[in-house]
């Protein structure tokens, strides 16, 4: 486990602010991609604030302030999570993933690299919340029965993330690529198996 | 960006030191369950506490069972887990329909069943930044003493936008609420629809120390028929503008035994119309027509929410015409 | 090392750059390549503003007015000053200078004056240590108000010239007004088979990019001012710094980090990068201010809302003979660009149709609401639209189809609009004919069941202006490059990357010209200490301007490196070529080395490696030789056509678009797929302003007495919608199919024949949907946007049919 010290001091002296208050400063203990992390934040931030202010995870972003544009999308035990919205110590134990833990190793992840390749980031800042939403999408196609890409279902999944940029077409574009990748591989990977066993 | 306001957090393990936290702290305490309504309205200022007590830790407040010819749906079912339960999809799926068209994946992945039918009241003049208040002066439910959907009005008219409340009214459901009197638990249970009143600052029927534990709805025989339409702007991410469930109880001859019509999004509660007045008349397009025109005829939405209140009025109409055009076939 | 190559490749034809490339290797201008910078910047590895923290970093907040016109009485500041964890606090008269983007009108203050125009006008700031101390200190400053009366309509604002928003404004609270003729356009309305007149509302709408604003500001001790901003206009922003804060701009280092959207939404300085500026002075800290959601909305400088009054003039056989037009425009509490929003709402409007006679009158008026600015497409988006839906009147009219119609107006290319702009290559005719191939517009045109419609619209937009918006002869662009040993080129340009990809643009024509892959070439962009000036992310002008820069900084430096192989090889230098990190003789191909040993070679001769290019537009015979004749010319002229196919729900009146075609001439595509995504994006924004989107304030009468009402609806001014709620963008699930077709007419003007593609795209999606309407129920939606309750009453009023 990770003791991470505080990179940045804005919550050591808020006390001040409003002294009639109750403010407790809380230590947060959390997987974040991975890697178990105990942080000390106030009890009333988000996991946002936590991620980006504390942890210096910047790759999820701060889009609407409220829960409204889904820039903020993390998994939290795999379900994609407005961390805008959600108290940092409400989610104490849990497993959190953020865009920087979407690839593996320094490689990025299939959808990564078809959002690059496909031009499906322009500005680029929603997209971490849509990979993570896309991501959530992937893996309840791998681990359904019958998986099927369809472009619905990409729709549907990427419905809270809002993106300015591109009209959604290239984003559409890229996650189905990816998931078709991963299918593929999955396929040949249980091809590969079956070959094994005859 | 916007912050919270400091307040202390509290995750009890147990139903009754929950609402012991809430007993002891009375109006500055809130439960709180996804916290996709309330830390919003937080974030906003538009509500404010000393003591969010988080109920996810409380064990009691999960799962779907079937129980002597009811479905008990746990307080804290998520809104997805809720969507996608295949008992819920077998005997109430018009409650899964319901669920599954919330706002948006990750509002539905965080949000529970039991924050939705305790959604706060919303109005397009309290929904917004302290800023926005501060320049209106204020209405009924902020820090204000005039209406300004109602001019002249004494009673706040902010709408209940929760997509599950309709539905489950729709399928006779009741709640049942725990609270905490004398430091001991006590237990009560009323039907959903009481759960709500006609006062848009305080439209839910609950002490300061109750909260809703489960929801109760009696599984429907073959010859019910419960459906669910809404409208929104977007396909997405929107609160219902107008919403409409219907319970339509079928004779073996095609006519109608006895039904329900549900409207929301029209004031704090939702709008049960009782429909003995068409019993005996054919479940065909006719019916559909005429219970749009009722629709139309005795619902009139304000100007609470976003858009305009006379087309809301006419789109309520189409929407119960064709909810139950869509439910004549089943 | 073999590989086949013809030798008639060794004439570059500036139009058609050959695409042969290496082996397993394509083209790089013409290529399908991905974003240069996106996979940093969707990893969390690039930083935008607001993920930028500084040593003993400051947060800065700002205090707003409550009122939509008020005076300043007075402003109380110890309450704030009092709370621990405060450093400082800053109100208007510390910043007094006023600015403006348009150096002829800076009505803008930092923090307001004397007065405040809209609800949401900042009258002070705040820096302590954490953004929640911030707040609580604003809080505590109390700010005594007189209210005055609000003027939020543009036709009281006009009506009541007694009662000015700008007390120094000469005329009432116009703000500009722009009359021009061309040709007798009354003789030719008199003289016409037919004539199209209407009124048609053009609504409010706002960028509304994710990224809200931030900007970050610190001193060294020394007096170096460095500002990092998530602006679109980092040049600007460095000049009005200079001005506000009376330091020389050689003391001010602006650096725009990567920006998370713009649009229009933040190309000038805003409030909070001179506050924290001020505030980093003041504390000797460094301070953030990151705004809130709803001050992006506050902030503003969307699409202006228009009133206009069309006539358009027809011979029966559908020519254009003339176009009279007056325009109302509603500019908001302040100038911003809004002089040349007036000229523009006329001046960009001269194609592609030919028509011999056009009367414009546009008058820009002050009202209390947030300042309307630039919003892709300035300022022509909305007579597009007018124009647009008179023609499509006109074909009914005349029996005409509608693709026929604009056909026969084509102006050409190499042509001079009505208003004196030289219009160079055109393809509107390619984007005409590409869109009624793809869309099947010749079986669906009057053939759709009812409900079901398709439409027609087609425009043009500019790629860049010919001149700065301050009076100067120095270019508008420039780059430096220079090579190493390494193998790598940087490119160092003042343009700014906003997501349209410029980064990408740059670093392909570096790539082409001096034989390196993409990644090779590094991008150091809009840090004012390390680039040349570049004017900013704004009228699509830096694909030609900054591309034709770079192009000339690129070709200097392969022109050096092929004079120095051609005399080690003894070939002569027209046959060398440099690819994919070869350099190699076209005619032998035994002939080559790695590029790395040519740069290295080519130093080791000439020292470093570096060149620069600059870009400077055309200066004579491009635009109009009459007062305002240089405003909205631009060295070359991009043009678009749009198909929309909708289907109407009679019974709600809800518009579905089912299909949008968008073909749109770019010249050259330097990156096709980038191309797409600003045609998609494009498109995407259009029909979202058409359908669903309004940057609204609250329903009220006026106040007459300055006082608040006792009851009745709302405060003047209030904005509607100021989250991403309640203004509703379109998510994955409203989108449109949306079908993006490159047209290549190439302009002798642009890099390649490159003009641009980042703005033009938007403009005729939106006439095209309401023609679409039309065809597909008979309902004309002249007052936009097309909500469905429109709809219904147009459908009402048609059949007089009653309510349910």
């Amino acid at each position: 486990m990770t003791e991470t010290a505080p990179v940045d001091s804005t919550f050591l002296d808020t006390t001040a602010a409003e002294p009639t208050r109750a403010r407790r400063l809380v230590i947060c203990r959390l997987q974040v991609n991975g890697e178990g992390v105990a942080v000390v934040a106030p009890v009333h931030w988000t996991l946002l604030e936590l991620l980006r202010y504390q942890l210096g995870l910047i790759g999820s972003k701060q889009g609407c302030d409220k829960g409204d544009c889904g820039a903020c999308t993390v998994l939290l035990d795999g379900k994609p999570t407005l961390s805008c919205i959600t108290l940092a110590v409400a989610v104490q134990g849990r497993c959190v993933e953020t865009v920087e833990g979407l690839g593996v190793g320094g490689e990025p992840h299939p959808l990564q690299r078809e959002f690059a390749e496909r031009g499906a980031a322009q500005c680029g800042f929603c997209t971490p919340g849509v990979l993570m939403s896309a991501a959530a999408y992937l893996d309840e196609l791998s681990s359904s029965a019958e998986p099927v890409v369809r472009q619905a279902d990409i729709a549907a999944a990427l419905g809270g993330n809002l993106c300015r940029c591109t009209g959604y077409t290239k984003i559409f574009e890229a996650v189905h690529a990816a998931a078709t990748q991963i299918l593929q591989r999955s396929k040949a990977l249980a091809d590969t198996s079956t070959d094994d066993a005859s | 960006m916007l912050r919270l306001p400091p307040f202390d957090v509290h995750l009890p393990d147990e139903l009754g030191a929950a609402l012991a936290l809430l007993a002891k702290h009375g109006r500055q305490a809130r439960p709180m369950q996804g916290g996709t309504d309330l830390v919003p309205n937080l974030k906003l200022g538009q509500t404010k506490l000393e003591h969010a007590v988080l109920l996810a830790g409380i064990d009691e407040l999960h799962g779907i069972e079937l129980d002597d010819g009811e479905l008990r749906l746990g307080a804290a079912t998520g809104l997805n887990a809720l969507a996608q339960d295949p008992q819920v999809q077998a005997h109430l799926p018009a409650l899964a329909f319901a669920a599954s068209r919330i706002a948006s994946p990750q509002i539905r992945s965080m949000g529970t069943l039991g924050g939705n039918l305790c959604l706060d009241t919303r109005c397009r003049y309290i929904n917004q930044s302290e800023l926005w208040r501060q320049a209106l002066g204020g209405c009924l439910k902020s820090h204000g003493r005039e209406c300004h959907v109602v001019p002249g009005g004494q009673g706040c008219v902010a709408a209940l936008s929760s997509d599950t409340a309709p539905v489950l009214i729709a399928y006779g459901a009741c709640v049942h609420i725990a609270g905490w009197q004398d430091s001991a638990l006590v237990r009560r249970h009323i039907a959903l629809a009481d759960l709500y009143d006609s006062d848009g600052v305080r439209h839910l029927r609950l002490a300061d120390a109750e909260i809703v534990t489960a929801v109760r709805v009696p599984l429907p025989s073959a010859n019910v028929h419960v459906g669910y339409r809404k409208w929104a702007v977007r396909k997405s991410i929107d609160f219902p503008l107008i919403s409409v469930a219907l319970r339509l109880e079928r004779s073996d001859t095609g006519s109608l035994l006895a039904g329900l019509l549900v409207v929301s999004v029209l004031g704090p509660r939702p709008r049960v119309i009782d429909l003995k007045a068409l019993a005996g008349r054919t479940i065909d397009a006719d019916l559909a027509k005429a219970l749009g025109q009722m629709a139309f005829d005795r619902c009139r939405p304000l100007p609470n929410v976003p858009y305009d209140a006379d087309y809301r009025r006419e789109r309520l109409a189409v929407e119960v015409r064709r909810l139950c055009t869509e439910m004549l076939n089943l | 090392m073999s590989r086949p190559i013809s030798s008639d490749k060794t004439a570059r034809d500036l139009h058609r750059l050959d695409t042969d490339g290496a082996e397993g290797s394509g083209p790089i201008v013409g290529g399908r390549h991905g974003k240069h910078d996106a996979l940093p910047l969707m990893s969390g590895i690039d930083r935008y503003t607001d993920d930028i923290t500084l040593p003993r970093m400051l947060h800065c907040k700002l205090v707003r007015s409550p009122h939509a016109h008020a005076k300043i009485i007075a402003i109380d500041t110890s309450g704030a000053e009092a709370l621990e964890g405060v450093h400082a606090v800053v109100i208007g008269s510390e910043m007094p200078i006023p600015y403006g983007v348009i150096p002829w009108t800076p009505d803008e203050h930092a923090l307001a004056l004397h007065k405040v125009r809209f609800v949401g006008d900042p009258v002070a700031a705040v820096a302590a240590v954490s953004e929640e101390v911030a707040i609580e200190a604003c809080r505590r400053i109390v700010v005594r108000y007189e209210v005055l009366e609000a003027l939020v309509t543009p036709q009281a604002a006009l009506a009541r010239a007694d009662l000015k928003i700008h007390e120094d404004n000469r005329h009432g609270n116009i703000t500009k007004h722009v009359h021009l003729e061309f040709g007798d356009v009354d003789a030719a309305l008199a003289a016409a088979a037919l004539v199209v007149e209407g009124d048609y509302q053009f609504h409010g709408s706002t960028h509304a990019p994710i990224e809200p604003h931030c900007a970050i500001a610190s001193v060294d001790g020394k007096g170096l001012l460095t500002v990092w901003s998530a602006t679109q206009v980092p040049h600007y922003l460095q000049r009005e710094l200079a001005k506000v804060l009376e330091l020389p701009m050689r003391q001010i280092r602006v650096i725009q980090p990567a920006v998370g959207g713009a649009f229009g939404g933040k190309s000038e300085p805003f409030a909070l990068e001179f506050c924290v500026a001020k505030l980093a002075f003041k504390t000797g800290r460094p301070v953030k201010c990151l705004y809130t959601r709803e001050e992006v909305f506050l902030a503003h400088r969307g699409r202006h809302p228009f009133d206009m009054h069309y006539r358009t003039a027809f011979a029966a056989d559908g020519k254009i003979l003339a176009i009279d037009a007056k325009s109302l425009l509603d500019g908001g509490a302040y100038s911003s660009f809004g002089l040349v929003t007036t000229y523009y709402s006329g001046q960009l409007l001269g194609a592609p149709y030919r028509f011999p006679t056009y009367r414009f009158d546009s008058t820009r008026v002050y009202t209390n609401k947030p300042a309307c600015g630039p919003k892709r497409g300035h300022g022509s988006v909305q007579p597009r639209f007018a124009l647009e839906v008179q023609l499509d009147k006109a074909s009914r009219t005349l029996g005409l189809d509608p693709i026929e119609l604009r056909r026969r107006n084509f102006i050409g290319e190499n042509s001079v609009t009505i208003n004196g702009f030289h219009i160079g290559s055109n393809g509107f005719l390619q984007c005409l004919e590409a869109v009624v191939q793809a869309s099947g517009w010749a079986e669906k045109w009057g053939k759709l069941p009812r409900g079901h419609g398709i439409g027609v619209a087609g425009s043009c937009y500019i790629s860049g202006t010919n001149y700065c918006i301050y009076p100067t002869e120095l270019p508008q662009s420039a780059v430096q490059m220079c090579l190493d040993r390494s193998g790598r080129v940087r490119v160092f340009a003042g343009t700014s990357e906003i997501g349209q990809g410029s980064t990408t643009m740059l670093a392909a024509i570096a790539a082409q010209e001096l034989g390196v892959e993409l990644d090779d070439v590094r991008v150091l962009a809009a840090d004012s200490d390390l680039c040349p000036v570049d004017l900013g992310a704004y009228s699509s002008r830096i694909t030609l301007m900054a591309g034709n820069a770079c192009l000339t900084a690129a070709r200097t430096l392969g022109d050096k490196i092929r004079d120095i192989l051609a005399q080690l090889w003894g070939i002569p230098a027209a046959d060398i070529r440099l690819e994919h990190r070869r350099a190699f003789s076209l005619t032998n191909p035994q002939v080559w080395m790695p590029i790395q040993e040519a740069f290295i070679i080519t130093e080791s001769k000439l020292g470093l490696l570096g060149s620069t290019g600059s870009y400077t537009s055309p200066q004579s015979a491009v635009h109009g030789d009459y007062r305002g004749g240089t405003i909205g010319a631009s060295p070359a002229y991009s043009f678009t056509a749009h198909i929309a196919q909708v289907q109407v729900d009679e019974d709600t009146g809800e518009v579905t678009i089912e299909h949008i075609w968008c073909a749109h001439d770019c010249g050259h595509a330097i990156n096709p797929v980038l191309v797409e995504g600003q045609i998609e994006g494009s498109v995407y924004m259009g029909a979202a302003e058409a359908v669903m989107e309004h940057h609204d304030t609250l329903p009220s009468g006026l106040r007459t007495d300055g006082r608040r009402r006792d009851s009745g609806p709302g405060v003047d001014g209030l904005l509607m919608a100021s989250s991403l709620l309640d203004y509703r963008m379109p998510t994955s699930l409203d989108v449109p199919q949306l079908t993006a077709l490159i047209v290549q007419a190439p302009d002798p003007r642009g890099p390649y024949g490159a003009k641009e593609a980042g703005e033009g795209p938007l403009h005729s999606a939106i006439p095209a949907i309401a023609n679409a309407v039309f065809d597909a129920v008979g309902v004309r939606i002249d007052n936009l946007p097309i909500s469905p309750e429109k709809v219904l009453r147009g459908l009402r009023n048609q059949a007089g049919r009653k309510p349910c």
